[in-house]
C-alpha cells in the first residue's frame, strides 16, 4: 500500500488515496463541486469542464475529474473566476437549449436544468443559428438530437461498462450529435443504460415518453427479479388515469446508474404483476393438495422467505422438497468448496470488475446473466483486464472484450478444467497429492478429445503472467452435466492453489438462497402428487393466470433474495396484490405467520443469514457509492475436504446438437409476458446449421421426439457459428429445465408449413 | 384613531346602552297575553303593506336573479375554464403537469402520453370541485395562460362530476376561432407593461 497524498481543499486538510482525483476526494470529504458529465463508473469524459479548480503554482484551471492531488498541492474549488468560468460553461450550454421543459420527460430530474438555476443563468448571452434535426427513434431508446448537450456519457457507459459499444459521438463542432456505431439502426442488447446516464432529455424509454412527470413518480427501491446478478433497482410507480381513479401501475424503472448498471431486462422487464383476487375454492383446493401432496416442486424465482416457508411446510407435513436448480448448485459448490480448501466464499462482481485475468468457462455469459458480463467489460476497460471465453459456441455480444476464445467441444468441460488446472498450476507450487494428480492427466486425450489445444492454453498462461487479481467465472452449463461434481472439485484447486477467485453463475434470481434456506431432495422427474409453486407438478400454484391457484409475482412482494456475491437483498412491493400468498397456505396449514417478511429474521444463521427483521434492512447506496443493500452473508464453515478425479471417457456429442439459450432480454416466465420485451422464440442456427441440418429460414421445425418433441420455427441468425442451434426457453412457463445439462442432441423435423 | 384607542377594550368607557327586554312570562296567564298580544295586534299587516306599497312602487332596487346577474370583478375565481389559442384553437394546455403539482389541496389529476406526432397529449385532466378551495394557484403557475378562472359560480348539477371535465372547460372551438374567447386577467396573466420587460434572444439571422 502506497502513502497516502495529503493536500488540501478550500483550506481543510484532506487525504487522497493514489489514483484518487480531486473530484473523488473532494465528494468523499463533501465538498461541492458541480459536474455535468462526470460518471463515477466510467473514466471521466473531461467534456463539460464545469469541474474546473484552482491549484497553487500551476497556470490557469484544473480539471479536478482526471487530475490526482499531489503532495502539499493547495485546491481551490470557487471563487469569482471560477465561477465566471462556470457560468460562462452553463450560457453556452443553455445556447438553443430548447425550452420544452414543460413536457419534458427530465424536467424535474434534469442536470441542465439544475445547473442553469445554479448559476442564474436568465437569459441567452450568445447567439448560434439553430438547426432543424430529426427526433430519432431507436426502438424501445427515443433519442432527440435538439436537447442533446454532448456530454458523452452515454457512449462511455455504452462501451465502457456495457460492451454494446453501439453508439458514438459524431464529431462536428456545435452539429456534433450521437449515432449509432457501424450501422444506420441502433443495434445493441437494448439495456436502456444511456437513458438512465442522460443528464438531459434527449435519450427517453420511448414507452415512457411523455407519460408523466418525475415528480408524481412514487420511487420504491427493489431487486431485479430476473437473474442472479441481484442489480439494484427503482420502480416507478403512479395511479393511472384521472377521470375515473385507476390502478397503481409500474410506469418506468430507474437505477442508481453512478454506482449500479442494470440491463434491459430489469429496466423494460417491469410490468409481469398480476391482479389477483382472493379466490376462495381454488385456495381450498390448493389446501388439500398440499395435505396429501408427497412433494412441492419449486423454482428458484421464490423469495429466501417463501422458500423458508416451504421448508417448514416440509416439516410439517413431511413431504419432498425438488428444486434441481438450487439442489445441483449447491452440490456444485459443495464440491468446489471441498478442493477449494477455505476459499470457498465465491468472489463478488465487485471483485470481478477489479480483476486483471478472467476466465470464463460454461456459460453464454452476456444473455445468462448481464450482471457478470457487465463487470467483465467494465475489468476489460478499466483493469485492462485479458478475458479468456471458453465455450462451444463463439458469442458475438462478447467480442469487444474477449481477448482469447477457445472453442471446446460440447460435454467435454470436465476435460477442460482439467486442462486448464494442469496448464495454470504447473508453475506454481502445490501439495503432494494435487502435484500427483495433475501429473496422472492424460493430457493428449484431453485435447484431442476436447478440441482445446496446447498453444491455446501456452497463450492463456502468457497472457495471465503479470496478473494480479484473477477471476473464474463458472456458468450454469456446468451444474447439471454429469460430472458436475469433478468440474467444481477442479475448479476449487484453480481456487487454491492458482489464486484465482471464483464467480459461480447460479441461473435464476434466488438459486443460491434457495439452496442455503431448504434441504432439498433429488426430483424424480414425476408429476403425480406434486404441488408446484411456480413449477410443474399435479397441482400448480404459481404467479401465472393459468395456475391453479395464483400467487403474487415477485414485484408484488416483500422478501429478501440471495445474490451470487452472497449478498442478502430487500424486494418490496411495487403493485399491490389482492390474492392469496404461501404465507396464507401455511396458516392454514399452521406454520405461517402474520407476514410473510415475519420469516425473515428466523432464515438458517447457521448457513450465514443473521437474525435481522424485514424492516431493518437496508436498500440504497450511498451517495459516495458505499453499498448499504441488505447484508452479506457470514462465511459458513468449508466443507470435508475430497479429492479430484481423474476424468475418464469424455462423451461426444454428434449430430444435431441445440443448446438451451434465451435471446437477449429474456429469462424466464415473467420476463416472457412484460410488454417492452422482444419475444423471439425461434430456434436460432447458423448458416452452416441451417445448411447440415437441411433448413431454410423460417422453416416449421419439430424438435425432440414423444412427449418431448414441440415444434418452433427455425431462423438463421448470421451473428451465430457452428453447427449448434440455440433454443430458447423462457416461453415454456414454469416447465423444470435445472436438471438438464444445457446442450442435447435431438432429433429435428422439418414440418410442413402448408399445415 | 390612535392605535391605543383602538386597542382599548374597556368595556365601560364607550357609549354604549342596554337594550331593553321584556322579561320572560312567567305564570301561564302572562304567556297567554303574550301569545295573544303578538297573534292579534297588526304587525303582520304593516309587513305586508311595506311590500304591497313597494310592488306598486315599479321601483325596485333588487337584482332580478337568475334572470338578472350582478357583474362580477374580472379577477373573480370561479370554475376554471381551459383556454384554447386563438385563431388556430389548438388547447394552449401543453400537458406540463406543474398545476397538478402546485394544487394545494390536491384536486387536480391529468394523464398524458405522446401522440402520432411525437407531442405531448393530455388524455385525462379533472378537478376534483369538491375538494378546490379556488385559491387561484393554477392558473398562476401555468406557463401557457391554458388553465384560468371563469366567472362561472353557479354550481348546481345532478352531479358533481359535471364540472371536472377537461371538456367541459374547454372553450368551445367555434368559440375559439371566433376570438370570443376571453383572457383572464387575473394571477399569472401577462401584465400590461409586459412588452417592456422581455428581453429579446439574439439571432444569428
Amino acid at each position: 500500500m502506497r502513502e497516502m497524498i495529503n493536500f488540501t481543499i478550500d483550506g481543510r486538510k484532506v487525504k487522497a488515496k493514489p489514483g484518487e482525483t480531486i473530484l473523488n476526494v473532494a465528494r468523499r470529504e463533501g465538498i461541492y463541486i458541480p459536474t455535468m458529465c462526470y460518471l463515477e463508473k466510467t473514466t471521466p469524459a473531461a467534456s463539460c469542464r464545469l469541474c474546473v479548480v484552482e491549484a497553487e503554482g500551476v497556470d490557469g484551471m484544473v480539471l479536478s475529474c482526471q487530475t490526482p492531488p499531489t503532495e502539499g498541492l493547495s485546491v481551490v474549488t470557487n471563487n469569482a473566476t471560477l465561477y465566471e468560468e462556470r457560468t460562462n460553461i452553463m450560457r453556452l450550454y443553455d445556447v438553443n437549449h430548447p425550452l420544452e421543459c414543460g413536457v419534458c420527460d427530465k424536467s424535474g430530474a434534469c442536470d441542465l436544468q439544475n445547473k442553469t438555476m445554479e448559476f442564474n443563468v436568465a437569459s441567452q448571452h450568445f447567439t448560434a443559428k439553430e438547426q432543424s434535426r430529426k427526433i430519432e427513434h431507436w426502438g424501445l431508446i427515443n433519442y432527440d438530437p435538439n436537447l442533446c448537450i454532448m456530454c458523452e456519457k452515454c457512449t462511455h457507459v455504452c462501451n465502457e461498462v456495457i460492451g454494446d459499444d453501439a453508439i458514438e459521438l459524431k464529431f462536428g463542432g456545435y452539429k456534433s450529435t450521437i449515432i449509432p456505431k457501424n450501422s444506420e439502426q441502433l443495434d445493441c442488447t437494448y439495456c436502456g443504460e444511456c437513458i438512465a446516464v442522460c443528464p438531459v432529455g434527449a435519450l427517453v424509454s420511448s414507452d415512457f415518453q411523455y407519460k408523466a412527470n418525475a415528480w408524481e413518480l412514487e420511487r420504491i427501491p427493489s431487486t431485479c427479479a430476473h437473474c442472479s446478478a441481484g442489480c439494484a433497482l427503482e420502480y416507478e410507480v403512479k395511479t393511472t388515469g384521472a377521470a375515473v381513479p385507476g390502478e397503481e401501475r409500474i410506469f418506468r424503472v430507474t437505477n442508481n446508474f453512478e454506482y449500479a448498471t442494470l440491463c434491459g431486462a430489469g429496466r423494460f422487464g417491469y410490468d409481469f404483476d398480476l391482479k389477483g383476487e382472493k379466490d376462495a375454492d381454488a385456495f381450498a383446493r390448493a389446501v388439500s393438495a398440499l395435505k396429501h401432496a408427497e412433494a412441492i416442486r419449486f423454482s428458484s424465482i421464490i423469495t429466501n422467505e417463501e422458500a423458508l416457508i416451504l421448508q417448514r411446510l416440509k416439516e410439517k407435513l413431511g413431504l419432498k422438497l425438488y428444486n434441481e436448480d438450487a439442489r445441483r448448485y449447491m452440490a456444485f459448490v459443495e464440491a468446489f468448496g471441498s478442493t477449494a480448501d477455505g476459499k470457498a466464499e465465491p468472489a463478488t462482481l465487485d471483485a470481478l470488475k477489479a480483476s486483471d485475468a478472467i476466465v470464463v468457462v460454461g456459460s453464454r455469459i452476456a444473455t445468462d446473466n448481464p450482471g457478470i458480463r457487465y463487470a467483465v467489460t467494465t475489468a476489460a476497460r478499466h483493469e485492462g483486464a485479458k478475458v479468456v471465453y471458453m465455450h462451444p459456441l463463439e458469442d458475438t455480444l462478447m467480442q469487444n472484450v474477449v481477448t482469447q476464445f477457445i472453442k471446446y467441444e460440447v460435454g467435454t468441460e470436465e476435460g477442460v478444467l482439467a486442462l486448464l488446472a494442469q496448464s495454470l498450476l504447473a508453475d506454481v507450487e502445490t501439495n503432494k497429492t494435487t502435484a500427483a494428480f495433475l501429473d496422472e492427466l492424460d493430457d493428449g486425450y484431453l485435447s484431442a478429445e476436447s478440441n482445446v489445444g496446447e498453444e491455446e492454453l501456452e497463450q492463456i498462461k502468457k497472457q495471465f503472467k503479470r496478473a494480479k487479481a484473477k477471476t473464474l467465472v463458472l456458468g450454469s452449463d456446468l451444474f447439471a452435466h454429469p460430472r458436475a461434481q469433478n468440474i467444481a472439485k477442479l475448479a476449487g484447486l484453480l481456487a487454491r492453489f492458482g489464486g484465482y477467485r471464483v464467480v459461480i453463475a447460479a441461473r435464476e434470481v434466488n438459486t443460491v438462497g434457495a439452496s442455503l434456506v431448504c434441504e432439498l431432495d433429488a426430483d424424480n422427474g414425476s408429476d403425480a402428487n406434486v404441488v408446484g409453486y411456480n413449477a410443474q407438478g399435479s397441482f400448480v400454484i404459481a404467479a401465472d393466470a393459468k395456475a391453479d391457484l395464483v400467487v403474487a409475482a415477485m414485484n408484488q412482494q416483500e422478501g429478501t433474495v440471495v445474490s451470487i456475491d452472497r449478498h442478502l437483498l430487500p424486494m418490496n412491493v411495487a403493485v399491490g396484490y389482492e390474492g392469496y400468498v404461501l404465507n396464507d397456505l401455511a396458516n392454514t396449514l399452521g406454520v405461517g405467520k402474520r407476514y410473510t417478511i415475519d420469516f425473515t429474521a428466523e432464515l438458517p444463521t447457521e448457513k450465514g443469514f443473521r437474525a435481522v427483521p424485514f424492516d431493518m434492512l437496508e436498500n440504497f447506496y450511498s451517495p459516495t457509492g458505499e453499498d448499504h443493500r441488505g447484508y452479506l452473508l457470514a462465511k459458513v464453515k468449508k466443507p470435508a475436504a475430497q479429492k479430484c478425479e481423474v476424468p475418464e471417457a469424455l462423451p461426444e456429442f454428434n449430430g444435431t446438437v441445440i443448446y438451451r439459450c434465451n435471446p437477449v432480454l429474456q429469462f424466464n416466465a415473467l420476463t416472457a409476458r412484460t410488454s417492452q420485451l422482444e419475444r423471439s422464440d425461434a430456434l436460432r442456427g447458423s448458416e452452416q446449421f441451417a445448411v447440415a441440418a437441411r433448413l431454410r429460414d423460417g422453416d416449421l421445425v419439430k424438435i425432440g421426439e414423444g412427449d418431448a418433441a414441440h415444434s418452433r420455427a427455425f431462423v438463421i441468425d448470421p451473428a451465430l457459428k457452428g453447427t449448434i442451434a440455440l433454443e430458447p426457453t423462457f416461453d415454456r412457463g414454469f416447465a423444470a429445465d435445472g436438471n438438464v445439462y444445457r446442450f442435447e442432441k435431438v432429433n429435428i423435423m422439418k414440418v410442413s408449413n402448408d399445415e | 384613531m390612535s392605535l391605543e384607542q383602538f386597542t382599548d377594550r374597556n368595556v365601560g368607557q364607550q357609549h354604549y346602552f342596554k337594550v331593553e327586554i321584556d322579561d320572560y312570562p312567567q305564570t301561564g296567564w302572562e304567556k297567554f297575553k303574550q301569545v295573544t298580544r303578538r297573534a292579534l295586534s297588526g304587525e303582520l299587516f304593516v309587513g305586508l303593506w311595506v311590500v304591497m306599497r313597494e310592488m306598486i312602487k315599479f321601483d325596485i332596487h333588487t337584482v332580478q336573479y337568475p334572470k338578472e346577474k350582478l357583474p362580477i370583478g374580472p379577477r373573480y375565481r370561479a370554475v376554471h375554464e381551459m383556454q384554447r389559442l386563438f385563431e388556430s384553437g389548438t388547447e394552449r394546455c401543453i400537458g406540463c403537469g406543474l398545476c397538478e403539482k402546485i394544487c394545494i389541496s390536491d384536486c387536480i389529476r391529468m394523464d398524458t402520453r405522446i401522440d402520432e406526432n411525437s407531442r405531448k397529449e393530455v388524455t385525462e385532466y379533472t378537478i376534483n370541485l369538491g375538494r378546490c378551495i379556488f385559491c387561484g394557484y393554477c392558473a398562476e403557475v401555468c406557463p401557457e395562460l391554458a388553465i384560468v378562472h371563469g366567472p362561472r359560480y353557479e354550481n348546481t348539477s345532478e352531479q358533481r362530476e359535471h364540472f371536472i371535465l377537461f371538456e367541459d372547460m374547454l372553450t368551445p372551438i367555434d368559440m375559439a376561432i371566433k376570438g370570443e374567447q376571453k383572457e383572464y386577467p387575473g394571477f399569472g396573466a401577462v401584465t400590461p407593461h409586459e412588452d417592456a420587460r422581455v428581453k429579446k434572444t439574439p439571432l444569428a439571422y
